[in-house]
């Protein structure tokens, strides 16, 4: 599946998403979430990817309310993990009153879990603040196709298949805030930011430590269209990578605008 | 080996293999008030408790795996524990399991309150199997029986993950050598590995629990030493998420536990990103 957004010609940024689900399942079984607001926006822009735990139940629920809150509110520090109190809330009423057998009740009440990376682009000096929790990374490459940073985790073999996760339960043994990571950067001309999710994060990492070519594939220059995307997806499963969600979300600067302001 | 994905296209398997023998009527770890059977009880309705709650995806749930439960013992023969509606079904999908309890129990649970403290919580607790304790111990048979539900398992699933059968038992077998047979099923498998086999020893004797050792030193008896003979190797994934669970695991660690309720070894299987958080 892709999603893209067209802004108009004065936007800053230009924002594109792409998604798929794990091979075998319907497209409404897709636990990944993202969010994008303010692509259009002269000052601001807020870009947010979340991947709901496959070992939680609602969690595509839980992904889409934390990516929604996220591009709809103004922090962008550790403080958005400090205020779950409200989306919490919001996942308990909509899944309260369902007539669910025992052990969907047993498990709703463990709560749902997901990771989380979420991005405020200053549209005047393009810098970047970022926030996460878990696997999903944000990938800063250069206009040479080098990476500048991967946010929260940047090896590969940093990926394993039990992250901490943000919960959708309050509990006292499983405080957020510690986990929270925070970065930041500077967007030059030409460069883009790519937002992805866990699966797909690791297996362009680790292509990239292999010298092998990774931020060319998921660029305007690789990915044009769902189909794109897809074989994309394909390749990564094909290399041996775990067959999971997958999300990308890319980012750039516009040229048209670059050149306007010049 | 052992990295094929499970999924509901394919499939995991668990066998469990029941000792429901006689001997199982004696106390349990030096207790004077607990049998065996009881602590067996105890543990196979966990187990499943747990596996049914780790299928359920939103208001359904998911058939990660199909699970068959051999009883040996009653009446000195082996056949499937299940009773009531399940009564005389051998593999069959989890959640056909899951909704087919012999009874649901109401229990109250302490929950955490976010605030330090805990609050009281009503709870649907299923119960699928009773404490039985009666006849000798065919628990060689046991393993025949087991062996012919994997080699039809992995006929129809050959490049699925290998079956895991898991027995729970105070290790007296009364129908000669159970080592021969244990090993004979672990010949058994599929293109993604041999099948893995583990014990879970309630013995009378007081003592402390020894979960995945990696060698029979310290093993109190020789039915301790005789199971844990039996017992597969686990995997590298499997004791990389045994410690993350806080178990003991090092190299070379067989997936053999002594007076323990390993409730955590439904977790050894990989079906999707897991919290570490999640508890």
């Amino acid at each position: 599946m892709i999603d893209a957004l067209h802004p108009n010609g004065a936007a800053p940024f230009s924002v594109e998403a792409f998604s798929c689900q794990k091979a075998g399942n319907a497209r409404t079984e897709y636990e990944d979430a993202w969010a994008i607001r303010g692509s259009d926006s002269p000052t601001r822009c807020r870009v947010a990817v979340a991947d709901g735990a496959t070992e939680s139940s609602f969690s595509a629920l839980w992904a889409a309310l934390l990516v929604e809150s996220f591009v709809r509110g103004r922090v962008h520090g550790p403080d958005f993990f400090g205020r779950l109190g409200a989306i919490r809330r919001l996942w308990r009423r909509k899944i309260r009153g369902r007539p669910l057998p025992w052990y969907a009740a047993e498990k709703a009440r463990r709560g749902a879990y997901a990771a989380f990376v979420g991005a405020s682009l200053n549209a005047v000096n393009r810098g970047w603040r970022a926030v996460a929790i878990g696997d999903c990374c944000l990938l800063h490459v250069t206009g040479n196709r080098e990476l500048a940073k991967a946010f929260p985790l940047s090896h590969s073999e940093e990926f394993g298949s039990s992250p901490f996760l943000v919960g959708s339960m309050t509990k006292s043994d499983d405080d957020p805030l510690p986990h929270v990571r925070v970065s930041e950067g500077v967007l030059e001309p030409d460069d883009v930011l790519f937002f992805a999710s866990d699966a797909l994060s690791a297996w362009l990492l680790r292509r990239a430590e292999k010298g092998e070519p990774a931020w060319e594939a998921i660029g305007p220059e690789g990915i044009r269209t769902r189909e794109d995307f897809e074989a994309l997806v394909a390749q990564a499963r094909d290399e041996g990578t775990r067959n999971d969600d997958m999300t990308l979300v890319r980012l750039m600067r516009r040229a048209d605008r670059e050149k306007g302001a010049s | 080996m052992y990295s094929a994905e499970i999924s509901r296209k394919n499939p995991g398997c668990f066998i469990f293999l029941l000792d429901q023998s006689a001997s199982m009527e004696d106390p349990f770890g030096g207790s004077s008030e607990r049998r065996k059977a009881d602590e067996l009880a105890t543990i196979i309705n966990k187990l499943i408790h747990n596996l049914s709650i780790r299928c359920a995806k939103g208001d359904s749930i998911y058939d990660y795996f199909h699970v068959a439960v051999i009883g040996y013992g009653q009446d000195t023969v082996v056949k499937s524990a299940f009773d009531g509606p399940l009564t005389g079904k051998d593999l069959i999908p989890i959640s056909e399991l899951a909704n087919n309890p012999l009874r649901i129990e109401d229990r109250v649970k302490k929950q955490d309150d976010g605030n330090g403290g805990l609050v009281e919580q009503s709870v649907k607790f299923p119960l699928w199997f009773e404490a039985k304790h009666a006849g000798g111990t065919p628990m060689s048979s046991a393993f025949k029986m087991g062996a012919e539900m994997v080699q039809r398992w992995v006929a129809e699933h050959p490049k699925g993950f290998p079956p895991i059968v898991i027995n729970i038992t105070d290790g007296e077998a009364t129908d000669g050598d159970p080592v021969p047979e244990a090993k004979a099923l672990c010949s058994l498998g599929s293109d993604d590995g041999a099948t893995l086999v583990f014990n879970i020893h309630l013995s009378s004797a007081a003592g402390n629990p020894i979960e995945l050792p990696a060698s029979d030193e310290g093993l109190p008896d020789k039915f301790a030493k005789q199971l844990f003979e039996m017992s597969s190797s686990l995997t590298p994934f499997m004791i990389g998420r045994a410690k993350e669970l806080g178990m003991p695991a090092g190299d070379g660690a067989r997936g053999f536990v002594f007076n323990a309720q390993p409730v955590q070894v439904i977790q050894f299987l990989d079906i999707g990103t897991r919290p570490a958080n999640l508890r």
